[in-house]
């Protein structure tokens, strides 16, 4: 009967969720883990490859002719421009590749993640439900609810208008959906696992990850894109404004 | 860029290499490299990017002017330079990678300062840096 009872006490602990107190600390500021660059980086904590981008054919055929298009620009030296070209910032999931560092925020309840670049800040909202899709405003950052999945925080985002461009540019519709899976692979290193679902304009969902490195003393700059002196000629071309003194 | 090897490890001690990805570089001329010595007019301690306006002084006793883009503040910051490195007035070294289109404009790549110091822009080499 002991036996029973102890065993019934521990098949319920295992369905508990971990106590607050032994959650991963993400807090801190954080950059890009990149393999052979900088400080040594141990290639098995790097981000593994991005999955294979599959859109459908109209979109498919798009995305190809405007990286053909950018490529031919590109050798000419006479770069297309993008909305990150005019100072628009990047927004969600395109932030997370911290081309800066970021830095996040456990608070009770909430995880917010601020980005150097263009000050970006998304707030992740825990153990509440999740809007309905369509019932979002559309934004840069849409709405994201989270959860501690184990060790691993998963996070659900929808309400991305589709104006903001996706990672490498991948198009996509107001039925965006975006999971991620936060995760420290290292005492020091956090990847982040991305998924993209799009009913209108993928084949099937694109999964790419995105690796951190802790700098625990680093404290993030402002940025505020004041001085743009980059401008889109009339044929999208990358243009320089020169001060005539 | 060896310099840059050189003078980027202090400051970038357990921190990614500074990439940016607000517009790409392949309107500066990464071939050439032009020496620029002259006056500071201004320096835009400014995002999306620094600017150094300097007037080069001309065989005819005119000067020309040039507007010389740099990284952003953060990526300066990172590799060593401050907001007050430079002044209107100051004299600086500048070596550019110059327009394509050839007007009077470009791409630091390193600066000597007065006082000998030299400080690099912490663009990547060539600009081109991994996505």
């Amino acid at each position: 009967m002991k036996t029973i009872a102890l065993l019934s006490a521990l098949s319920f602990a295992a369905t508990l969720p971990l106590p607050a107190q032994t959650r991963p600390n993400l807090n801190g500021a954080w950059a890009v883990y990149r393999a052979g660059r900088g400080a040594a980086t141990d290639p098995k904590l790097a981000a593994p490859a991005a999955g294979p981008l599959l859109l459908k054919p109209p979109y498919a055929d798009a995305y190809k002719k405007r990286q053909a298009a950018e490529r031919e620009a590109e050798q000419r030296g006479e770069p297309l421009g993008n909305r990150g070209t005019l100072c628009i910032p990047y927004g969600m999931p395109q932030m997370m590749s911290a081309i800066y560092p970021l830095e996040i925020l456990q608070t009770p309840g909430q995880v917010t993640i601020i980005t150097e670049a263009f000050s970006e800040v998304r707030r992740i909202y825990l153990d509440e439900p999740q809007a309905k899709m369509g019932e979002v405003a559309p934004g840069y950052y849409g709405h994201s609810v989270g959860h501690w999945d184990g060790e691993t925080l998963a996070v659900d985002t929808i309400g991305i208008k589709e104006e903001v461009l996706g990672f490498r540019s991948m198009p996509h519709s107001d039925q965006v959906r975006i999971t991620e899976r936060f995760h420290l692979v290292a005492p020091e290193v956090l990847h982040d696992q991305v998924t993209v679902e799009d009913p209108v304009t993928l084949e099937k969902p694109w999964t790419f990850t995105f690796a951190y490195r802790r700098t625990p003393n680093y404290h993030l700059l402002e940025y505020v894109c004041e001085n743009n002196r980059e401008y889109l000629d009339d044929n999208g071309v990358t243009r320089l404004k020169l001060q005539d003194h | 860029m060896a310099t840059f090897r050189r003078l980027a490890p202090i400051a970038l001690c357990g921190l990614a290499l500074p990439v940016f990805a607000h517009h790409s570089f392949a309107m500066f001329d990464y071939e050439h490299r032009i020496t620029l010595t002259g006056t500071v007019t201004k320096f835009e301690w400014t995002n999306p990017h620094a600017y150094i306006e300097l007037d080069v002084a001309d065989a005819n006793g005119g000067a020309k002017h040039y507007s010389i883009e740099c990284a952003s503040p953060n990526v300066l910051t990172r590799i060593g330079w401050k907001f007050n490195d430079l002044k209107t007035g100051d004299k600086v070294t500048l070596l550019v990678n110059p327009l394509k289109n050839g007007k009077l404009g470009g791409m630091l790549e390193k600066a000597t300062f007065s006082d000998g110091r030299t400080l690099a822009d912490g663009n990547p080499p060539g600009g081109r840096f991994d996505q």
